[in-house]
């Protein structure tokens, strides 16, 4: 079971209700001319929740062109001003849309404007991404694809990424159903929700983000002073899991997930980890030896000793010692053989197919991130 | 891509930075709407006072019209300066917290009433209510989350959650939902940092400029001119202008219009001249070489055409007007002349206060109350917002068709006048 671990995904998120027509009469370029295609609620009690944020948030997603344009195509989120949160507009909102405001790069979701309308509500008019997420890719197993493609998605994935930390911003929920496919291929990193800016060195941040499975060794132990390496953590992960099609390292718990971490690399100590047993929450059961590159090689022979290696630089234990996302971009795996695929070549969801999974999808399983339904609306747009 | 590529793509260059004279208009033209609105407004109060006595129904009176004119608004230098007292405010306020808050979040506030109000006019809003609501929407942004209710505990005298929040989404569209705030806190950092390695003898020369290396760095800092104060050491003397130079950006580059005209990293080294000049222009002698030296010049042509030494001075002459702006302010609070000056633009401002805008909470918790008829006119500055709230009213009047029973038979009665 994927527990989203944290924060802003609450129980009682209920996402949209299944009506029909919800006619935006947008003042700004977009405008809403389709319907509001309806996202699931879901429920899901088994959820952990640490704060709560995001309580009943209700959102609706719509479909949308330029008025200038009628052939384009935006998706427009629309965050409902929430009566049950007396603090004015949510934390997640809030990051949402500072930070999509600032970030304009191919492989980052576009925010093209924010409009408000009729009751204080908050409209995001975003970049329209049809083709679902790499989970879903993941997923299918009628799909087949190779380590050609591995490489574009990683490659696409990893300039997102790279862009984000020389904003200063750290993404802190990189998972692969947050990588969403826009018609052309291309893959965009979304919902920003959990991103923040890089803090001032000594300053404090949380350590409950980034989803349990993606998660980094020094965030399960509890370290409040962070880099981008955690995202590069999250990317090592999402790599691994694209190569062997199941996530690699599928905790049931915080502490199972430092255990699965410790089996599959080695115990951090303070040998391969200086400082490491000062963290706050430091534990350790068994002293497993560090796992050295021919690990790496045998338990991902897809990816060629050059991508294992890369691999192996994005989850080294010690945030210190593990590649930047500069350090990946200029990994010579892009550049070995085979080449990456092409954007139009690449593997695409089966729509008919892929909408089916969708709502057989666990409640667990589901991400209800902002981006996640904006995406699966297109989907059900697509099938009128 | 290099470093101001990425600043051009932030909402602070695209949307926030102007030249002198854009500024000047845009205040201009924000505060001619507003004067307009509020004599507007004063007038429909009027009439709807008179209308109300029996004994002046149907009587027009013959002096009204010369009433209306006196109707005294303020100026965008009024507005300006009653801005800027909430700024300075918005600094005290943050002091009332245990710890209080930081810099960061405070200076965000500031910049948030400052892009308010260049298209909002206290007389429409007044920055008094706006100023809490800006503070606490900075704690979101900046991520000092608090809750709402120990903010507004925090606050001296009996502010409510409510008074607190309610101008929220006004606040939001004002700032064109951009949240983003470049300060030049970081920058200045950094540059303090690469001096003190300096210093140490561990400095990285620019690429660019193969002459430097590690010892001529460290000797160049030693042998500078003396700063404006006797210091002990190189430490010192790089402490006491980092110390300097941080009150700079907390205060004067806060409460002038540095942001809207300059980048964060300009404002941060025109501050730093003003602290310590022989320091900060070593500094950028590491970056862009030193000045050219006349019989150099002569000999050798190459360096004519040099464009670093071409961007020097006009970096230079930037960061000199940018200092200049920032010497010329003076806190309020400190000067008994500008003092007495807002206190008389307050009085004024009571005057002109538009009165349909007083009560910010029934936007939010009682939007019913708003009489419609006023739907066309009464409307704030900004664009968005005006057709939001037409739109909201055109719905509450058709909801309130069947629920209100007092509300019909007036709205048309209203609009006869």
């Amino acid at each position: 079971m994927a527990l989203s671990p944290f924060a802003s995904r609450s129980p009682s998120l209920t996402v949209a209700s299944p009506n029909s027509a919800l006619r935006l009469k947008a003042s700004a370029v977009p405008r809403s001319t389709g319907q509001a295609v309806a996202a699931k609620a879901q429920s899901n009690p088994e959820r952990e929740l640490t704060e709560q944020l995001n309580d009943d948030v209700r959102r609706k997603y719509t479909k949308g062109h330029f008025r200038d344009d009628p052939s384009s195509c935006v998706a427009i989120k629309k965050i409902k001003v929430n009566a049950e949160y007396k603090d004015g507009l949510t934390m997640d909102a809030i990051r949402e849309v500072k930070y999509l405001q600032e970030l304009s790069h191919r492989n980052v979701i576009a925010l093209h404007d924010v409009f408000s309308s009729k009751d204080q509500n908050l409209n995001l008019v975003l970049e329209f991404l049809p083709g679902g997420d790499l989970e879903m890719l993941i997923k299918d197993g009628d799909i087949h694809y190779g380590v050609g493609d591995v490489k574009a998605w990683m490659g696409m994935l990893a300039r997102g990424v790279w862009f984000c930390h020389e904003n200063f911003v750290l993404h802190r929920d990189i998972k692969p159903n947050n990588l969403l496919i826009a018609a052309d291929g291309e893959v965009k990193l979304a919902d920003f929700g959990l991103a923040r800016s890089f803090a001032d060195p000594y300053l404090n941040m949380t350590h409950q983000v980034i989803t349990r499975w993606y998660r980094p060794p020094e965030l399960l132990f509890g370290a409040k002073q962070y880099s981008g390496a955690v995202d590069v953590w999250s990317m090592g992960m999402v790599f691994a899991e694209l190569l062997l099609r199941v996530p690699l390292l599928a905790g049931m718990s915080d502490l199972d997930q430092i255990s699965k971490i410790c089996e599959a690399f080695g115990t951090p100590t303070e040998e391969n980890w200086p400082g490491v047993t000062q963290l706050a929450n430091y534990v350790t059961d068994k002293a497993v030896p560090l796992q050295g590159r021919d690990f790496f090689l045998r338990q991902f022979p897809t990816a060629g000793p050059v991508g294992a290696d890369l691999l192996m630089s994005m989850c080294v234990l010690d945030p210190r010692k593990r590649a930047t996302a500069l350090q990946v971009l200029q990994h010579k795996w892009w550049t070995a053989e085979p080449r990456p695929t092409k954007n139009e070549d690449l593997p695409r969801k089966s729509g008919t197919k892929k909408m089916g999974d969708d709502l057989a999808r666990r409640g667990g399983d589901n991400d209800d991130g902002p981006f996640k339904n904006a995406a699966r609306q297109l989907d059900f747009g697509g099938m009128k | 891509m290099i470093e101001d590529d990425i600043y051009r793509t932030s909402s602070q260059f695209r949307l926030w930075s102007y030249t002198e004279s854009s500024l000047k208009n845009l205040r201009t033209t924000t505060n001619n709407i507003a004067s307009e609105r509020v004599r507007a407004a004063l007038r429909r109060a009027r009439e709807r006072h008179l209308s109300a006595t029996p004994s002046a129904t149907g009587t027009p009176q013959p002096g009204s019209d010369a009433e209306e004119k006196h109707i005294e608004c303020l100026t965008p230098e009024e507005e300006l300066v009653l801005v800027r007292y909430y700024c300075e405010k918005t600094v005290e306020l943050g002091d009332t917290y245990r710890p209080p808050l930081p810099t960061n979040v405070r200076a965000t506030a500031i910049q948030y009433l400052r892009r308010f109000y260049l298209t909002n006019s206290p007389m429409t809003y007044h920055p008094k209510s706006i100023m809490a609501c800006a503070l606490f929407v900075a704690t979101k942004t900046d991520n000092y989350y608090m809750s709402l209710r120990s903010f507004a505990e925090g606050i001296p005298g009996d502010t409510t959650p409510d008074d607190v929040i309610a101008p929220e989404f006004l606040l939001m569209q004002g700032l064109r939902f951009t949240f983003d705030v470049r300060h030049p806190f970081r920058g200045l950092e950094g540059g303090v940092m690469e001096l003190s390695a300096i210093a140490q003898g561990q400095g990285k020369p620019a690429p660019h400029l193969p002459q430097h290396t590690p010892e001529s760095l460290k000797e160049g800092i030693l042998n500078l001119a003396p700063p404006p104060v006797p210091v002990s050491s190189i430490t010192d003397r790089i402490g006491r202008a980092h110390g300097a130079t941080r009150e700079l950006l907390k205060s004067a580059a806060q409460m002038t219009d540095a942001y809207f005209l300059y980048t964060p990293s300009q404002i941060w080294l025109a501050a730093f001249l003003i602290a310590d000049r022989p320091l900060a222009e070593f500094y950028l002698d590491t970056k862009l070489g030193g000045p050219i030296d006349p019989t150099a010049m002569e000999t050798d042509t190459s360096t004519l055409h040099n464009p670093l030494s071409e961007l020097r001075t006009k970096l230079l002459k930037v960061l000199g007007d940018c200092a200049a702006l920032l010497q010329s302010y003076t806190p309020l609070s400190s000067d008994p002349d500008q003092m007495k000056s807002l206190k008389r633009i307050a009085k004024k401002l009571y005057h002109c206060q538009n009165p349909e805008k007083v009560n910010l909470k029934r936007d939010t918790t009682a939007p019913r109350l708003m009489p419609a008829g006023d739907a066309g006119t009464v409307t704030s500055e900004s664009e968005t917002e005006r057709l939001a709230k037409k739109r909201k009213l055109e719905m509450e009047s058709k909801q309130r068709g069947g629920h209100d029973v007092f509300g019909p038979e007036l709205v048309p009665d209203r609009t006869r006048h």
